[in-house]
């Protein structure tokens, strides 16, 4: 009888998901799907809403990558008031949005990923997770601690609040910068860029260790896309979207990237609320591409940052070029760190950082309008449609996680295939296919957590959908 | 992280109390712990009290837990009935132990706690102040039982914060 091994929800992402296995009658994995289970709803909810009031609504989505939404936001906005930001607003949204990175990525490879790092895939999950961890390498949990609180104040600091901040506006930013708040976020900046080195050094005298777990860890040829600068450095705000293949051949670049609907498609599949986008010009489903810290540095010549291109030469002397299995968003979302650091500290050290002028203003100009930036898991577009009168009446978001999702299936594929066998349904087995997952960090995002919601259901069906086991933990 | 200035390893000064509303305020009642924190922001009862709403725990807070005297969460409760308050003292010992189960994306009572006592030595005492809920729908606003909660939820975390200045 064929089976179907259900993981719900996954763990350790942001949201809720689940994760079907699909076996067959001698037990073997035929198929695998990540299903998002929650309807975000926000395209559906905003319409008929004043348009200048979508940066702020659009920070709600989510409490852990509001920045990330609040800038690709207040871009389409400006696109739709036919407004350039200042150059000083401009700077100030790259410093919150690169906040954003170092305290998302922090999240993501601390406190998520690092207790498999640290234990393995077979320990015991009474004890690989971030207690344990801060039991086993407190300055390790201390690192990623600092780091969050960090990106977390300069978000407060530039953008008024730390979980949804209003700073960020149409046409630039709301408040000036202050050479106070400028030395006190500068004054971080060794130490954080110690902890995210120190990280790195851990990462690498240990990474021979999962060299063969890589191999077969969501590694599988794909495209990857990402924001680069004119000289084909990492941008996490703006420039220009640029695709290469599985061999780092350009599939596309310079493109302008409020043209994405050219390039971009969009299935639908009736598993999963999550879109699946795909690359037009190769089709769905062939047409896959990854983005995130990963894309980001195959897609890049370098980051732009010296400390940060260092290690990336070292970083592809180690797993080449272009690094294929998804194992290395780990390591990759390290150097992203580092870059982001840096990158805030050179913005904020240039002269005219405490100008006083940091929004330009204007009306409704267009009744079209789309924003792109990086968000820490990958690259943002909101496309937003207003009447005359400015009041909002279709959004399509194109999010990171829908960028990555059938990367993502093809990872959890891979994975099952390996480690799943109908007559063993272990911890380890299953955290490999949850942990493959994890190193997209996906952000589902509406996430409730009303005190006993989270655990983790396995469930074992059988075709028509009967419950032949179940596991929790 | 080892410095104040990134404040990595010494806690946060915050010497006193922390009271903290947390969920989300967009997916109707799961946002009654914000709801509850915004009404005591400028509650004298709480004078001197570092009051704040966010979304979720995460681990960051536990350094400035560990340098709190009291922590008060204020959270909702899918388990408990529609408007029903509840106070629940964190068994410090027990919470640690409960911590290493269960964490996922966000920090749970029990991980702030272990996180504060392993990494800086000290963990404050915890007392979760629950709100039963009627409603997890994509929504900005409260069930009416819910709302109607609000006040009481905050009395209720008055009088733990001046039964603690008494102490």
């Amino acid at each position: 009888m064929s089976q179907t091994i259900v993981i719900d929800p996954v763990t350790r992402i942001e949201g809720h998901s689940r994760i079907t296995i699909q076996l067959d009658d001698r037990g073997e994995v035929v198929d695998a799907h990540f299903h998002v289970t929650q309807f975000r709803g926000f395209e559906r909810i905003t319409q008929g809403r004043p348009v200048h009031e979508m940066p702020a609504l659009m920070a709600r989505i989510c409490g852990i990558c509001p920045v990330s939404h609040l800038i690709a936001s207040a871009k389409a906005v400006d696109d739709i008031m036919a407004v350039e930001p200042t150059p000083t607003g401009a700077d100030l949204r790259r410093v919150i949005n690169l906040g954003q990175i170092v305290q998302s990525n922090a999240l993501s490879f601390f406190h998520l990923s690092s207790p498999d790092l640290l234990f393995g895939f077979d320990a015991d999950p009474a004890v690989r997770n971030i207690i344990g961890v801060a039991r086993a390498n407190p300055g390790l949990a201390k690192d990623g601690i600092g780091l969050r609180k960090w990106g977390q104040q300069i978000i407060e600091w530039l953008g008024g609040k730390r979980i949804h901040p209003e700073g960020i506006v149409p046409g630039g930013v709301a408040f000036q910068l202050t050479a106070e708040v400028r030395d006190r976020i500068l004054a971080g900046v060794p130490e954080a860029i110690a902890a995210v080195e120190r990280a790195i050094a851990w990462y690498k005298s240990d990474m021979l260790r999962w060299e063969e777990e890589a191999s077969t860890f969501g590694n599988f040829r794909s495209a990857f896309m990402g924001l680069v600068d004119r000289q084909g450095n990492v941008d996490h705000y703006g420039g220009w979207l640029r695709v290469v293949d599985a061999d780092g051949q350009l599939l596309a670049d310079k493109v302008d990237p409020k043209t994405f609907n050219d390039y971009i498609g969009e299935a639908v599949e009736p598993w999963s609320y999550l879109k699946s986008t795909y690359w037009k010009p190769m089709g769905y489903p062939d047409g896959l591409y990854r983005v995130g810290p990963l894309a980001r540095l195959n897609v890049a010549e370098r980051t732009g940052t010296p400390r940060a291109d260092e290690e990336l030469e070292k970083f592809r002397w180690r797993v080449g070029r272009i690094a294929s299995s998804s194992f290395h968003y780990h390591y990759a979302r390290l150097i992203d760190t580092l870059h982001a650091i840096e990158k805030i500290e050179e913005i904020l050290r240039g002269p005219d950082i405490l100008s006083h002028h940091v929004r330009s203003v204007a009306g409704i100009n267009r009744s079209e309008g789309i924003g792109v930036s990086e968000a820490p898991r990958g690259t943002l577009m909101h496309h937003y449609k207003v009447d005359d009168n400015g009041l909002v009446q279709w959004v399509n978001l194109v999010i990171a996680t829908g960028h990555n999702n059938m990367a993502m299936n093809r990872a959890v594929l891979q994975v099952a295939r390996r480690h799943v066998k109908a007559d063993r349904l272990e911890e380890a087995m299953l955290n490999r296919v949850e942990a493959v997952i994890r190193c997209y960090d996906p952000c589902l995002s509406c996430s409730t957590h009303a005190l006993g919601q989270m655990a983790i259901r396995v469930q074992l069906l059988d075709a028509g959908g009967v419950v032949l086991d179940e596991l929790a933990r | 992280m080892t410095t104040a200035a990134t404040g990595g390893s010494a806690p946060a000064a915050t010497g006193g109390v922390l009271v903290v509303g947390y969920g989300n305020e967009l997916r109707s009642d799961d946002g009654v712990g914000p709801a509850v924190a915004a009404l005591l922001a400028g509650d004298p009862r709480l004078a001197g009290a570092d009051v704040r709403a966010v979304h979720q725990l995460t681990p960051e807070l536990a350094l400035d837990a560990s340098g709190a005297s009291l922590l008060v969460l204020v959270d909702a409760a899918a388990d408990a009935p529609a408007g029903e308050v509840s106070v629940k003292r964190l068994d410090p010992e027990a919470a640690v132990g409960e911590a290493g189960a269960a964490m996922s994306h966000h920090v749970d009572p029990a991980g702030i706690v272990g996180l504060a006592r392993e990494l800086w030595g000290v963990a404050p005492p915890v007392v979760v102040v629950s709100v039963g809920i009627a409603s997890l729908e994509v929504g900005d606003g409260l069930s009416p039982s819910v709302e109607a909660a609000v006040p009481r939820a905050a009395d209720a975390v008055a009088a733990i914060v001046e039964k603690h200045g008494r102490a």
